[in-house]
C-alpha cells in the first residue's frame, strides 16, 4: 500500500465517523421551524399569504381608528365639562326650563280651574 | 443519511422518501398541521447538518437552516409534484443561503463549536477524546477548501449523495462535480497530513 493510499483511507475514516454521528436538530431550532410553518399556515387559512399583509394592515388600522375614536369621544366630554361652548350653559338653561315649565302647569291647572 | 432507520420502518413507502416528501408538502399546503412535524422531522435536520458543515458555525447553521424551511412552507402550495425533489430542492435552498452568509461574512473567522466535547471520566474516553479531535480537524480542514470545493464534498462524502444529484444541487455539470471533489480531496489530504500523528493514525 502507497502512503497515498494511507492517507486516502484516513481521509474516508473521517468521512465515515462524520456519516455516523450527524448532528441532532436541536430541540430550539425545531419548535421555531414549526412556529414558522404554522405561522404560514395560518395565514393561508386567512386567505391567503398575499392578501394576508393587507388584511393585517388593514386590521390594525382599523384597530387604531377604533382606539382613537374612544380616546377622542373621551378627550371631547372631558372638555365640555371642562369649559362648556357658549350659548351652552348646561345648569342654567337646565333651570330656566324647569322654571318655565312649572310655569305652564300652572297656567293649566289655572285654566282647568276656571272651566270648572 | 440521517434517518436511514425511520425511513426502513415505513412499509407504505418502499421506494423511498422522495414521493412521501411531496405528498406531506401537499397535505401542509393543504393545512395539515401534522405533515409541518413530519416533513421538520425528516428534513430538518438534514438541512441543519449540511448547514452546520458548510459554516462551521452552529449559530449561523440554525439561522439558515430556518431560513430554508422557512422557504419550504413558502413554496408548498406551488410546489408541482415531479419536478423536483423535496430534499435535493431543499439542499440547493440552504446552500445558496450558506453561499450567501459566507460571502456577507467573508474576512472573519470562524468558530469551531461544532463538535461535542468528550465527557471526563466516561469509559473509553480516550477513543472519544481522538475521535472528537478527529472531527474537528475534519471541519477545520474542510472550512479551509474553496467554498464550491467544500460544499462538492459535503455533499458527496458525508450527504452521501449521487453525483447527478449533487449537480442538480450545485447547478453545474456532473463533470464539474467530478472535477471539485476531487481536487477537494486532494486538498483536505494535504491539510491533513500535516496532523496524522496529533488524530492518533500512527497508531491504527
Amino acid at each position: 500500500m502507497t502512503e497515498r493510499d494511507l492517507e486516502g483511507a484516513g481521509l474516508e475514516a473521517l468521512f465515515a465517523q462524520a456519516r455516523s454521528a450527524p448532528p441532532e436538530l436541536p430541540a430550539g431550532l425545531a419548535s421555531r421551524m414549526l412556529a414558522d410553518a404554522a405561522r404560514m399556515q395560518a395565514d393561508r387559512a386567512r386567505g391567503g399569504v398575499a392578501r394576508g399583509w393587507r388584511a393585517q394592515l388593514a386590521e390594525a388600522i382599523g384597530g387604531w381608528f377604533g382606539v382613537g375614536g374612544l380616546a377622542t369621544a373621551c378627550a371631547a366630554g372631558l372638555w365640555m365639562g371642562l369649559a362648556p361652548p357658549d350659548g351652552l350653559d348646561p345648569v342654567s338653561a337646565f333651570q330656566t326650563q324647569a322654571s318655565y315649565d312649572l310655569f305652564e302647569v300652572s297656567d293649566i291647572s289655572l285654566a282647568l280651574a276656571e272651566d270648572n | 443519511m440521517a434517518l436511514p432507520a425511520r425511513q426502513d420502518e415505513a412499509p407504505a413507502d418502499p421506494s423511498g422518501g422522495a414521493d412521501t416528501e411531496a405528498a406531506l408538502l401537499a397535505a401542509f399546503a393543504a393545512g395539515d398541521r401534522h405533515a409541518a412535524a413530519e416533513l421538520t422531522r425528516r428534513l430538518g435536520g438534514k438541512t441543519f447538518g449540511l448547514a452546520l458543515r458548510l459554516l462551521g458555525n452552529p449559530a449561523e447553521a440554525e439561522d439558515v437552516a430556518q431560513d430554508a424551511m422557512l422557504r419550504l412552507w413558502r413554496v408548498a402550495p406551488n410546489w408541482r409534484a415531479g419536478e423536483a425533489r423535496v430534499s435535493t430542492w431543499l439542499y440547493r435552498v440552504t446552500v445558496n443561503l450558506a453561499t450567501d452568509r459566507r460571502r456577507r461574512a467573508r474576512g472573519g473567522t470562524t468558530p469551531l463549536e461544532a463538535i461535542d466535547e468528550p465527557e471526563d471520566g466516561a469509559p473509553g474516553a480516550a477513543q472519544r477524546m481522538i475521535a472528537a479531535e478527529r472531527g474537528e480537524a475534519l471541519q477545520a480542514a474542510l472550512m479551509q477548501l474553496p467554498e464550491r470545493q467544500r460544499q462538492a464534498v459535503v455533499l458527496r462524502h458525508i450527504e452521501e449523495l449521487g453525483n447527478p444529484e449533487i449537480a442538480e444541487v450545485m447547478e453545474i455539470s456532473t463533470e464539474a462535480v467530478e472535477s471539485l471533489t476531487a481536487r477537494g480531496k486532494r486538498a483536505l489530504t494535504a491539510i491533513l497530513a500535516g496532523r496524522r500523528a496529533e488524530l492518533g493514525y500512527d497508531d491504527d
